[in-house]
């Protein structure tokens, strides 16, 4: 199923970037977060999309986003 | 296969490589139905189990990229970088590692240039519409990594103060987020050369255009990730080291490129924007932290006819990653302290990019391994990555971990180590202090020269030679034959 609820950061709105096609019929769609810039197939494993059931290690906090460092600052 | 060196030398695409390695029972093709995630991970890892003997694997029925093709491990093993250096299967890596030192500094570049409309890689070409979902059949290399990563590009670009110069162009492999259909990040540091040009670009406020080639010659994967002077070229570095030519083109955006590669995506940096990347499962086996990288924008993607799409699995190892750079990790480091130390007989930094190496030495004088081990931390690479230092005497082979072992067990006293604290340190190290800054390790694991008072132990000396190996074949042909 698809939705679009990130996986990560569970800010809504994700777009759709390319759908895979098998004989004619969509067997996957690629979603992009605009919050978190996390991008996933809704046809991986939940435990890798699925905020109900993925690490919260590897969660991003969309409310403090200034936490995460620029790189190359000069 | 006697011709193995010329067959080497005469290599100029990915194509070429893989027939080699397919002859060579080097390549398979993987034409079982598998899910982009996590089957072509399971694949790849479970290949990569076999850091000496595993096969290529080109994946041609990925469910929802019909007609695509993906390789992956093409430089996953030490066979297979055996044969790109001409050498038989079953090459040993320290044989390897002399093979690759003894071309250092030998040979000429022979670099020739190939006008862009007979130059393979821009057989199709796609400047509007770009969606490069739409010709890479990517996947979720580490399960936890925060989106569809180019993991093995050899990304090209000019000076953008000197874009005239042809020796400071910059050939490097970056990992690359994609980040929509025509855009990506890059990830690099300051003290890469990538990392150089964003800045110089964004100081100056100049434009910072750069051209991505996938599915490359194989010697360029290779040696672009080789760390050489900012100066040199590495096309020119990796053509005299590979003994062979080397065809460049011009990409759409005016910067040289190989003409023979699968697949290249022009693209321009957007200044001074930064765009949340990672993580990604990196070389020392951990996930990098999420960061604001430098994002591109895609202008044109050039391609080859039913291209190939070569990346890579990286990760906990043994990876692809390991073989990959390895051994030209360990060849320049070995070349940089002959230089003052000729008594230096091999250097194995084939672990983690460096993170521990090994380094064989004639010891002058007692304690001479400890000052051998200093010059090593200030070569190019030893800068950043050599944390870990074992030295070992010359008797023992680096590349024999056994032999190792014996060396540390034996001639080892707790004071014979070094620990520098608050050095530099590689950021993605994950025992760092604080990313960027950690201590390093030197173990003297070598016998002791006067004035030390225990001397040398009256060593065993095992039989050795062309006698013994012949006993060894002749068991292992008896062990053989007691199957059939």
């Amino acid at each position: 199923m698809t939705t679009t609820i990130c996986g990560r950061c569970k800010s809504s709105g994700a777009v759709t970037d390319h759908q895979g096609r098998q004989d004619g019929a969509v067997v996957w769609t690629i979603l992009r977060c605009p919050t978190c810039n996390f991008s996933w197939r809704d046809s991986e494993p939940a435990r890798a999309i699925d905020p109900a059931v993925r690490s919260a290690d590897f969660a991003v906090d969309a409310g403090d986003l200034q936490r995460y460092p620029k790189i190359l600052q000069q | 296969m006697n011709d193995l060196p010329n067959r080497a030398r005469s290599i100029s695409s990915l194509r070429d490589f893989l027939e080699l390695l397919e002859d060579s029972g080097q390549a398979i093709t993987w034409s079982d139905p598998v899910m982009p995630e996590p089957g072509v991970r399971n694949i790849a890892v479970a290949a990569s189990r076999d850091a000496n003997g595993a096969p290529a694997i080109v994946f041609d029925n990925i469910t929802g990229y019909p007609g695509k093709r993906l390789a992956v491990g093409v430089h996953g093993s030490w066979d297979n970088i055996a044969l790109l250096l001409g050498r038989p299967k079953g090459t040993t890596i320290r044989e390897l590692f002399f093979e690759i030192a003894g071309r250092w500094g030998d040979q000429e570049a022979q670099i020739s240039f190939v006008p862009e409309a007979q130059a393979p890689v821009h057989e199709c070409r796609i400047e509007q519409d770009i969606n490069l979902y739409d010709v890479l059949p990517v996947y979720r290399i580490n399960e936890y990594d925060g989106g569809f990563y180019i993991g093995k590009a050899s990304v090209a670009s000019r000076d953008p103060l000197d874009p005239d110069n042809f020796g400071k162009q910059n050939v490097g492999i970056y990992r690359l987020q994609i980040q929509g259909p025509d855009s990506f990040t890059l990830m690099t540091i300051p003290s890469h050369d990538m990392g150089r040009q964003i800045m110089a670009a964004e100081r100056e406020g100049v434009l910072l255009k750069i051209a991505v080639m996938l599915g490359n010659h194989p010697g360029l994967a290779v040696f672009a990730a080789t760390p050489i002077g900012y100066e040199e070229s590495e096309y020119s570095y990796a053509s005299a080291m590979m003994g062979a030519p080397i065809r460049l083109t011009k990409s759409g955006n005016g910067i040289d490129i190989l003409a023979d590669s699968e697949i290249v995506i022009e693209a321009e940096l957007q200044l001074g924007e930064r765009e949340l990347e990672g993580p990604f499962g990196e070389f020392p086996g951990s996930y990098s932290g999420v960061r604001k990288a430098p994002i591109f924008k895609v202008t044109a993607v050039s391609h080859r006819r039913d291209p190939i799409f070569e990346n890579i699995y990286i990760g906990r190892g043994w990876t692809e990653h390991d073989t990959l750079i390895g051994l030209h990790t360990s060849a320049p480091i070995y070349a940089q302290l002959r230089q003052s130390f000729p008594e230096v007989t091999a250097v194995n930094a084939l672990y983690q990019h460096g993170l521990t190496g090994i380094i064989s030495v004639k010891n002058r004088m007692a304690g001479f391994a400890k000052t051998v081990a200093l010059r090593a931390l200030s070569t190019p690479h030893g800068v950043m990555y050599l944390k870990n230092l074992i030295m070992v005497d010359a008797d023992v082979d680096p590349f024999d971990l056994n032999q190792v072992m014996w060396a540390l067990s034996t001639r080892t006293r707790a004071d014979d180590i070094i620990v520098l604290p608050n050095m530099p340190a590689v950021p993605i190290d994950p025992s760092a202090v604080v990313p960027g800054k950690g201590h390093r390790l030197i173990i003297d694991a070598t016998s002791y020269l006067p004035p030390d008072p225990v001397g040398e132990a009256h060593l065993v000396t095992p039989p050795t030679g062309d006698e013994i190996d012949a006993l060894s074949k002749r068991i292992r042909e008896m062990q053989l034959g007691a199957l059939s």
